[in-house]
């Protein structure tokens, strides 16, 4: 049974403050993730655990004893550390090296025994790293060099282990596999504490996770209670979308974009995109980016640009999975429409469901408000109303619509009409 | 009940253990045999060091000599027929100096390896701490300022050899402190600038040393030419409980080479390791200063030449490097003798003579593994 308190603990290099009271505890059989941006003090906060850095206020209580009144011996015998680079002086072989980790176990004047030596085998073989056991350390390679301080730390027969980034020069194949295996350990009544710059791999693994941002802890609990968008948002500066992985259930976090000073942003100009079936998603997403107000229609609940309309927070009139437009929802999209300062057709597909959509836009241009087509892909091919979108289409074109060939014109386009009416 | 699975499981298991216990015997007998090795080695190097000089005197009359010489053998008639003469140049002038020899090599190399191991720098030997300009700058004011006491009988050299490299060390270290820590890097660059400084004072001395400056250049150049019995039996003790303090801390070395940081993760208490090693250095490499003046090279192309030969691990590392420095310094000297016999060169000319070229070529040869 092994307990970690950590208790109002307070850090700094010189005079920096670079960790402010921070108290949390954890016990055996938990895998913790510590999150946070660089400088947060995530590798600090492992530093003081490891008993490394002496924190000038508050306790470390491994077990209820302050690890700092402890020899560094026997807190080695409990803690191990895997630290993010590990650069060994001199010739020694791999297991030589993860040999050292039995060092806390063995007085100044014992030699490793076979009972060493067969832990040290062990510890090898769960982290893959047997095979190299003659080789020099100096000649594996980075992720290999990974896995056999692994190995190292798991000779130590830790109760706690402290990982800085495990995974940093790992593949994807191989950061599975170790953070697997420290899943595993955790079930062994382990107590795993971890930095992680990856929140999914952390989100799908940890059972609690540590937000730190600024020296303090702004999030403590189970994935899914800190790793809102509004604490990632908070504690790093990107609007990043939330949900959970359909294959794997856990949380998976995109970052999306930098949070935006309001000076950049176009929100003073509202953009309503006319798409549907995948037709919008990537310029829905250029225009949010660019910090433009966005909002779309008529969408059918399912549709690809439904989805992204909704990850990204647009607001959109939207109309029951593969239903036809029916009127509420037409009359939702021509108000929003009226609320824009531009309306831009995406190079949408046009069946009898949603011809609507292309009334909405021959609405829009009776009521003068500028509108872009982009018109790339001839409507021929895309008309599966025999013909009547395709003339509908061609009155369209007729009214003054703006017609480009690419998103990227039409945003071009978009700048000119915003700056016109400003200036 | 055991299933057939878990049976052949624990069979495996047993044949790992095995085979790990095997690879490990032949590690330990390697071990074992590096050392006799060695010893055997010294031992030759010895004898024929001894046959040596401006009076030959053949091998076999050195061995009875030597035999003659152990208490309970010496009775027997094997020591009839020997002259007087060749006796006392054999006890009393090459034996000592021969003697000298071995335990300033013994010193310097086991310096020069701690000092390696703690700084993880291959580059690190007593000089870089400046233990040997302090030592050099005791003796040089010794030798000019003609301090004349005795201290159990030991002469004033010695002593002020001693002082002035734990003075040295005891500067170095203080500076090098940032609150309760020292970091490699400002112990380094502070024992560079120490040395430095020391060593400009040395300089100064020359200047101003007016009738003494013969000595005191021949003492800097360092050599065994006056290296009596009184000089062996002052360092010996201080030698032996140096090398066996050290042999207790070398697990500590091989970890230390992950860094400090993480040797403390592994059970060191570094900060008190590294304090122990450097005092420890520092006594080896005052010991061998204070009866033999500056051997440049020995400090720094033993335990590096040595950790080619055997490997970086310190238990062995230690113990065969402090054997290499005794054999590599007694043919420095037997070639300082005779080179241009009469006349003696300065040991310290030979090993850098011989050091140079030699670590050189070790280093074009394996340039790639010295990055740091």
């Amino acid at each position: 049974m092994v307990s970690l308190e950590i208790d109002g603990v307070s850090c700094r290099y010189e005079s920096i403050e670079v960790l402010d009271s921070l108290s949390f505890s954890a016990k055996e059989g938990e895998f913790i993730g510590v999150l946070g941006p660089n400088g947060s003090g995530k590798t600090t906060l492992l530093r003081t655990i490891s008993r490394t850095l002496k924190p000038h206020r508050g306790v470390v209580l491994l077990d209820s004893r302050d690890i700092y009144q402890m020899a560094h011996r026997d807190v080695a015998k409990q803690v191990a550390v895997v630290p993010q680079d590990s650069v060994v002086a001199f010739d020694f072989t791999v297991l030589d090296v993860v040999l050292m980790g039995r060092n806390p176990h063995l007085n100044r004047f014992q030699f490793e025994s076979s009972d060493d030596l067969l832990i040290a085998k062990e510890s090898m073989e769960l982290t893959e790293t047997w095979h190299l056991a003659d080789r020099p350390i100096a000649e594996v390679s980075g992720g290999e060099r990974q896995r056999i301080v692994i190995a190292r730390a798991l000779a130590q027969k830790p109760k706690v282990l402290l990982l800085d980034e495990p995974t940093l020069h790992l593949d994807i194949n191989s950061q599975i596999e170790v953070l697997d295996l420290l899943k595993r350990l955790c079930k062994e009544s382990k107590l795993v504490i971890a930095v992680f710059h990856d929140f999914n791999l952390a989100a799908r693994y940890c059972d609690k996770i540590i937000l730190l941002h600024n020296k303090k802890i702004v999030s403590l609990g189970e994935p899914e209670k800190v790793l809102t968008k509004e604490n990632i948002s908070h504690a790093f500066r990107v609007e990043a979308f939330v949900k959970h992985h359909p294959i794997t259930g856990s949380l998976y976090v995109v970052p999306l974009l930098r949070s935006m000073s309001r000076k950049m942003r176009k929100e003073d100009f509202r953009i309503h995109i006319i798409c549907g079936g995948g037709s919008g998603t990537s310029l829905m997403t250029k225009l949010v980016r660019e910090g433009w107000n966005v909002t779309a229609g008529v969408l059918n609940i399912l549709d690809t640009d439904h989805e992204v309309a909704q990850t990204l927070g647009i607001p959109t009139a939207t109309e029951a999975p593969f239903s036809p437009i029916t009127k509420e929802a037409y009359e939702e999209n021509l108000r929003l429409i009226q609320q824009s300062g531009a309306v831009i057709v995406a190079e949408l597909l046009i069946g009898h469901g949603n011809l609507k959509n292309l009334k909405a836009v021959q609405a829009a241009l009776e009521k003068s408000i500028p509108t872009i087509v982009i018109n790339n892909i001839p409507i021929e091919s895309r008309d599966f109303t025999n013909g009547e979108a395709e003339r509908l289409f061609k009155q369209l074109l007729a009214k003054r619509a703006i017609i480009v060939k690419t998103e990227e014109e039409g945003i071009r386009v978009l700048e000119l009409l915003r700056n016109q009416r400003f200036s | 009940m055991i299933t057939r699975q878990a049976f052949r499981k624990l069979l495996s298991r047993d044949d790992d253990l095995k085979a790990c216990e095997a690879e490990y015997l032949r590690r330990y007998r390697r071990w074992k045999c590096i050392i006799v090795i060695l010893i055997v080695l010294l031992g030759l190097v010895t004898i024929v060091s001894l046959s040596m000089g401006f009076a030959e005197i053949p091998i076999s009359h050195i061995v009875r000599i030597l035999v003659n010489e152990v208490p309970i053998l010496g009775n027997l008639p094997s020591g009839s027929g020997l002259s007087e003469s060749e006796r006392i140049i054999i006890t009393q002038i090459r034996l000592p100096r021969i003697f000298a020899g071995i335990l300033v090599g013994v010193s310097l190399a086991a310096s020069g390896a701690v000092f390696q191991g703690i700084f993880r720098n291959p580059m690190a030997d007593p000089y870089v701490l400046g233990v040997s300009s302090g030592a050099a700058l005791g003796a040089a004011l010794a030798i000019v300022l003609k301090v004349g006491f005795t201290f159990f009988g030991i002469d004033t050299i010695p002593i002020m050899a001693f002082i002035g490299a734990v003075a040295a060390t005891l500067t170095v270290y203080n500076i090098a402190r940032v609150g309760s820590r020292t970091p490699v890097v400002t112990l380094l660059l502070s024992g560079i600038a120490v040395s430095i400084f020391l060593s400009a004072i040395v300089s100064m001395l020359q200047v101003v040393a007016g009738w003494e400056l013969h000595e005191l250049v021949f003492w800097l150049m360092g050599g065994f030419s006056y290296a009596k019995w009184k000089d062996v039996w002052a360092i010996l003790p201080l030698v032996c409980i140096g090398i066996t303090l050290v042999y207790l801390f070398a697990r500590d070395l091989n970890v230390m080479a992950l860094g400090e940081e993480e040797a403390q993760h592994l059970g060191v208490d570094i900060e008190k390791s590294k304090k122990i090693l450097i005092v420890l250095g520092s006594l080896l490499t005052a010991s061998a200063v204070s009866i033999s003046g500056l051997i440049g090279f020995v400090g720094l192309i033993v335990p590096h030449l040595t950790r080619i030969l055997v490997g970086p691990d310190h238990r062995i590392l230690l113990p065969s490097s402090l054997l290499t420095g005794a054999i590599f310094l007694v043919s420095c000297d037997a070639l300082a003798r005779v080179v241009f016999a009469p006349s003696e060169l300065p040991v310290g000319i030979i090993t850098a003579l011989s050091g140079g070229p030699f670590f050189i070529y070790l280093l074009r040869k394996k340039k790639g593994s010295y990055s740091l």
